[in-house]
């Protein structure tokens, strides 16, 4: 085996292939990234409209709980496959990459929602009735009372779901997107060891992961610090945290 | 829309989905409480063992928690034959979820132990309380409390992430859906319907864990 490391090691370190591996180390981030911003609006605006309290939206409210639990419980895998086939099925010919997009979209935005949903409960109910007395409308008193309070409680948790839906997205070269997964893959099957395809990837999937990790942590010290609240509240950030993949 | 859809053909297939949901949840469940009696030893390790024991059991956690499952999978699959031990599919996906699942579960019960106060150990320690009775009557109520939630939500994630093990063959659900949908080309309806039987998979597992805990630990769980 490590023969046959040593063999294949000038052959595999080279200028090109350091640049494929880079190439695929931006596939998989920028992937993570647009579906984590686009599900973290989409999960804003999903939470405005379930927290709702108008008689009229109770479908619609019924409708989003019923989004986020489901899609809360389906594996990414199954999820990439359904997107896939349904867009095609409907006719969009996209390209794989942004299949990949939006599976992550949609998983994102049912993790994140629970997020801010918890950052909303975190706000104390007589900022709401403040509010209302001061004359805000529904969408004044998110914007300038809650959400200023809610952010301590949602960015650490959001956060680490980015980090997870960094590691999420290799499962996207299932269907066929470039990315560091697919990159190992090619490399295993034109007769390079698996020892080395596959643990660049490993190394490289960690050079990325743990980095960010600690930065979560630490924005996460941060924000408590600053933002301590007096002894006995609930904590800062809820024990209930689901995480969305491996 | 040039698809039409063919729910019946795709129902009938159901037995099989099925029993592949069987393998998942044995797959899962060996592999995750496995994890659990590993991750005890390596959190026990952890918060009482030498200087070295404690750097490399945080190395291992640290390596396991930020790689994702399907690299390390991959890993050992094609790895392992490298080095002349030929293993099923299906144990070496075992394997890694045992690997994943004692790292992070690790990462939880050292946060659970970590949480009980100092004062409540000063207490039992006033109250004249041997070693034994301090586990058995602070810590291990405290840190069940506390470790309730995030392992209950981490056999959930286990359940998903094991839908992985379609990859390398193994018949579970999602890999059974594989294989029929390559039969059949019903894509969307077999994977719906995969999809639907894990939600109701881990609605199942959640509102047993939720029994279970308020059974034994007293905890308000919640299930939704």
């Amino acid at each position: 085996m490590f023969e046959n490391v040593l063999r294949q090691a000038d052959v595999f370190f080279t200028w090109e292939n350091a640049l494929l591996w880079l190439r695929a180390l931006g596939t998989t981030l920028s992937m993570a990234v647009i579906g984590c911003c686009l599900g973290f609006i989409l999960a804003c605006v999903l939470v405005y409209f379930r927290s709702s309290p108008h008689r009229a939206l109770l479908p619609l409210r019924l409708l989003l709980i019923l989004y986020v639990e489901i899609f809360r419980r389906i594996p990414f895998l199954v999820l990439i496959f359904l997107v896939l086939f349904l867009t095609r099925a409907l006719g969009f010919r996209l390209p794989l990459y942004w299949v990949a997009c939006i599976t992550v979209t949609i998983s994102a935005t049912a993790f994140i929602a629970e997020i801010v949903r918890a950052g909303y409960e975190s706000v104390h109910r007589t900022q709401w009735d403040a509010a209302e007395v001061m004359n805000f409308g529904r969408f004044r008193t998110v914007w300038l009372v809650v959400m200023p309070q809610a952010w301590t409680v949602i960015i650490p948790p959001a956060f680490s779901y980015f980090v997870m839906f960094v590691k999420e997205t290799s499962l996207a070269s299932q269907v066929g997107v470039y990315e560091l997964m697919q990159t190992a893959k090619y490399f295993n099957n034109i007769g390079i060891s698996p020892f080395l395809a596959f643990g660049t990837c490993l190394a490289l999937y960690f050079m990325v992961s743990y980095p960010l990790t600690r930065f979560g942590w630490r924005i996460e010290r941060r924000l408590r610090e600053r933002f301590r609240r007096e002894e006995g509240a609930e904590p800062l950030v809820p024990a209930l945290r689901p995480l969305p993949g491996l | 829309m040039d698809y039409t859809f063919q729910w019946g053909v795709a129902f009938g297939y159901l037995p099989e989905l099925l029993q592949g949901a069987w393998v998942t949840f044995h797959l899962t469940f060996i592999g995750f409480w496995s994890g659990l009696a590993i991750a005890v030893f390596l959190a026990v390790g952890q918060l009482y063992g030498g200087r070295l024991l404690r750097r490399s059991i945080s190395v291992y956690v640290v390596f396991f928690t930020n790689t994702p499952s399907l690299v390390t999978a991959f890993f050992i699959y094609y790895g392992l034959p490298e080095v002349g031990i030929l293993w099923s599919p299906y144990v070496c996906i075992l394997v890694n979820l045992v690997l994943k699942a004692s790292a992070f579960l690790t990462d939880a019960i050292r946060g659970g132990v970590a949480s009980v106060r100092v004062s409540e150990m000063e207490a039992a320690e006033t109250l004249g309380f041997s070693m034994l009775q301090k586990i058995r009557y602070v810590i291990v109520p405290h840190v069940a409390k506390t470790l309730y939630a995030p392992i209950s939500n981490l056999y959930i994630v286990f359940i998903l992430g094991s839908a992985l093990a379609a990859i390398f063959g193994v018949e579970e659900l999602t890999g059974t859906a594989f294989n029929i949908a390559a039969e059949t080309f019903r894509t969307i309806e077999i994977y719906s319907i995969a999809a639907g039987i894990y939600v109701l998979m881990t609605v199942a597992a959640s509102a047993l864990l939720a029994l279970v805990g308020r059974w034994a630990f007293r905890v308000r769980a919640r299930i939704f």
